[in-house]
């Protein structure tokens, strides 16, 4: 029968397509592979890229990323040794080193997740509820702000902020992955990185940081103020001083240059006077007489007086009276 | 093998087959599977692009931009990854179209915007940081096969590096002198961890974008900016006044002295002239003492009479005048004068 020549034929072309396509396999650059025989492992993992030969049917291939993994950790809310409650959210970065080991311990990365979720999970636990809040924000190269800077600072934080900082982030970081790679290798896992994502404070925490935050800004602000309004009184006060002792130097001045021109007029006039005080004494009564004549003077003289003497009588004794 | 399949399938074949005859069916597969290998045998490079070659998998040659010819698919693969041009990841905000029409629009604020871009600094306070990563595919090989998920692994490791950059520094200094620190830093960090990851990027640029405190806090940030210039307001307001007050009050001084210096002058400029006055007359007066004593007398007196308002001459036998005559201090009126019944001699014209 000519169906059955072509059926057969068929069958033995298929035969040796799938032979072929069995013993031949091509790994794919960053993945390994591990070759498994009736379901047991058999030799060491195959890293390398390229085509690759295997027993058809009886042996399989297990593929497995040969490259960098991300290990994402849900966000935990943990005390801190202050007692701040805190969100914290780890990233981790793992591959796959020992596929073989891999294989039979986790056999595919959900697995590898769930220990790397187990395991880093609570040795970041343990880190963070053992250090202060300050030492999962600082890092250890820390340095203590100065000048400037510092000028919106409280004063209570500007104490707080010169502690030095003991181990830092980065220290703690190292410490949480140094403790979980303790633990992963026995997983065919090779642990690279662990890192601290966010760090935040819960809810309720985080207003009444705001609310410090406010209150903070309001102290400073009236701080400002008043060292503004104390600096204009300084330089206010300042200006009094200066204007006072401008002023009295220039009084100071002033009386001593009319004190000496009246001690020397003094002693002018005291020298050409002595010549005969009566009649100066004399001459400078009718000086100010004249002097102190104005327009509104009533006087009243007798006819007894010098000046009228004669208007009672021409002449006589009267006349040799003494004049004073 | 049309063989293998069902019924109806088998005879539609056999009568297509009939009537082109089996050589014309295997020669027409054979063309098709002909035209789809050389189909997969050339490809094109774009200018930003670099062109990897896989020979069953394995990395075999790094093409670039231009017209290049592999082996079909099923043993050469060619994957292409834009390396000359730079990519963006942006923080804390989302660019939703860009450019062409106009102004950049941004994301409104989300939530999962905030849980990015807000992060505590090292004096314990929150503050809203949002930053762009710039950064190119260096070496493609690496890019593809070291790291998987290389774009999340840039995010996640940014994302550590500047809350541990703004947690090591104060708000205050974030905020204002330290953007410029800040950046450089977290690219010099970043760009450390990703060699280290052999991520095969390199980093273009980080920068900070909008760096603020959060949301309730701003107004009383402000608050501390406007104190702050009230506070330069007030010193310079005083410096003003004090800037104004002293030149003027030097200036006076200088004058009351000068005008004392002037006095000075006066005074023994008069006082000399006066003494030397004097002693003219003494020695004139000498000569003729009685005369000239009451030749000044009565000079003196004629030259006051004429001056007064009221001039009242009293007999000096007259004794009681006082209780009659008005004295006022001040103008007489011409009526008192009328009433006081006296002669009055009023602006007295007698020499």
């Amino acid at each position: 029968m000519k169906n059955a020549l072509n059926i057969g034929f068929g069958v033995l072309v298929l035969a040796i397509v799938v032979a072929v396509s069995g013993t031949f396999y091509t790994l794919e650059e960053g993945e390994q592979a591990v070759i498994v025989q009736f379901g047991r492992p058999v030799g060491d993992p195959v890293t390398e890229a390229g085509l690759h030969v295997k027993l058809p049917f009886v042996q399989d291939v297990r593929r497995f990323e040969k490259r960098l993994l991300i290990w994402d950790g849900d966000p935990n809310q943990i005390p801190t040794k202050g007692r701040e409650f805190i969100w914290i959210d780890t990233t981790a970065r793992w591959r796959i080193a020992d596929a073989r080991k891999f294989l039979e311990n986790v056999a595919t990365e959900a697995g590898a997740r769930s220990r790397l979720n187990d395991i880093i999970d609570s040795v970041v636990r343990d880190q963070v509820s053992g250090s202060e809040l300050v030492e999962l924000v600082r890092s250890a190269s820390w340095v203590v702000p100065e000048g400037e800077i510092l000028e919106e600072v409280p004063a209570e934080v500007r104490e707080e902020l010169k502690k030095a900082v003991v181990r830092g982030r980065e220290e703690i970081t190292r410490t949480i992955l140094a403790e979980a790679r303790k633990v992963i290798p026995q997983y065919g896992i090779e642990l690279v990185d662990v890192r601290i994502k966010r760090l935040d404070y819960v809810e309720s925490v985080r207003e009444k940081v705001y609310a410090r935050m406010i209150s903070e800004r309001k102290r400073i602000a009236a701080r400002f103020r008043s060292e503004g309004e104390g600096r204009s009184a300084e330089i206010l006060g300042t200006m009094e001083k200066e204007l006072r002792q401008i002023r009295s130097t220039a009084y100071r001045r002033v009386q001593e240059i009319r004190g000496k021109a009246d001690a020397e007029a003094t002693r002018v006039y005291g020298a050409a006077y002595s010549g005969d005080p009566e009649f100066y004494a004399f001459s400078r009564t009718l000086e100010a007489y004249k002097e102190g004549q104005n327009k509104n003077s009533v006087v009243i003289l007798t006819t007894d007086s010098d000046y009228y003497r004669y208007l009672k009588q021409s002449g006589g004794t009267g006349a040799t009276r003494q004049i004073r | 093998m049309p063989t293998y399949e069902p019924e109806d399938i088998v005879n539609d074949l056999r009568k297509r087959a009939a009537a082109l005859g089996s050589r014309g069916i295997i020669a027409g597969i054979a063309g098709a599977v002909l035209l789809i290998f050389l189909w997969s045998t050339w490809f094109t490079v774009q200018p930003e692009e670099t062109g990897i070659v896989q020979r069953f998998g394995a990395v075999n040659r790094t093409v670039g931009p231009g017209l290049h010819f592999k082996f079909p698919d099923g043993i050469e693969r060619v994957r292409l990854v834009p390396t000359a041009r730079v990519l963006k990841e942006e923080f804390g905000f989302g660019t939703i179209a860009t450019g062409a029409a106009g102004r950049t629009q941004y994301a409104p604020g989300k939530k999962a915007f905030k849980d990015v871009s807000l992060m505590l600094t090292g004096d314990l306070n929150v503050i809203d940081v949002q930053w762009i990563v710039q950064y190119r595919i260096e070496d493609p090989v690496r890019y593809l096969f070291r790291v998987r998920e290389s774009r999340q692994t840039i995010r996640d490791i940014a994302e550590a590096v500047m809350r541990r950059v703004v947690g090591n520094r104060l708000g205050s200094d974030v905020l204002t002198v330290g953007r410029v620190a800040v950046s450089a830093e977290v690219k010099e960090e970043m760009q450390k961890i990703l060699s280290d990851y052999e991520t095969g990027v390199r980093l273009v640029t980080v920068e900070l974008q909008d760096v603020t405190p959060p949301d309730t806090v701003k107004p009383a940030f402000n608050e501390v900016n406007e104190a702050r210039q009230d506070r330069e307001r007030t010193i310079n307001q005083a410096q003003e006044q004090a800037n104004r007050e002293i030149p003027k009050a030097r200036g006076e001084a200088t004058r009351t002295i000068t005008e004392a210096e002037g006095y000075a002058v006066e005074r023994v400029n008069r006082a000399n002239g006066e003494a030397t006055r004097f002693r003219a007359i003494l020695t004139e007066y000498q000569r003729a003492p009685e005369v000239t004593r009451r030749r000044l007398y009565l000079e003196a007196m004629g030259s006051i009479l004429p001056e007064a308002q009221a001039l009242y001459i009293v007999d000096s036998d007259q004794k009681a005048l006082l209780p009659w005559l008005r004295l006022e201090s001040g103008p007489m009126p011409a009526a008192a004068v009328k009433e006081s019944g006296l002669e009055g001699a009023k602006g007295g014209r007698q020499p």
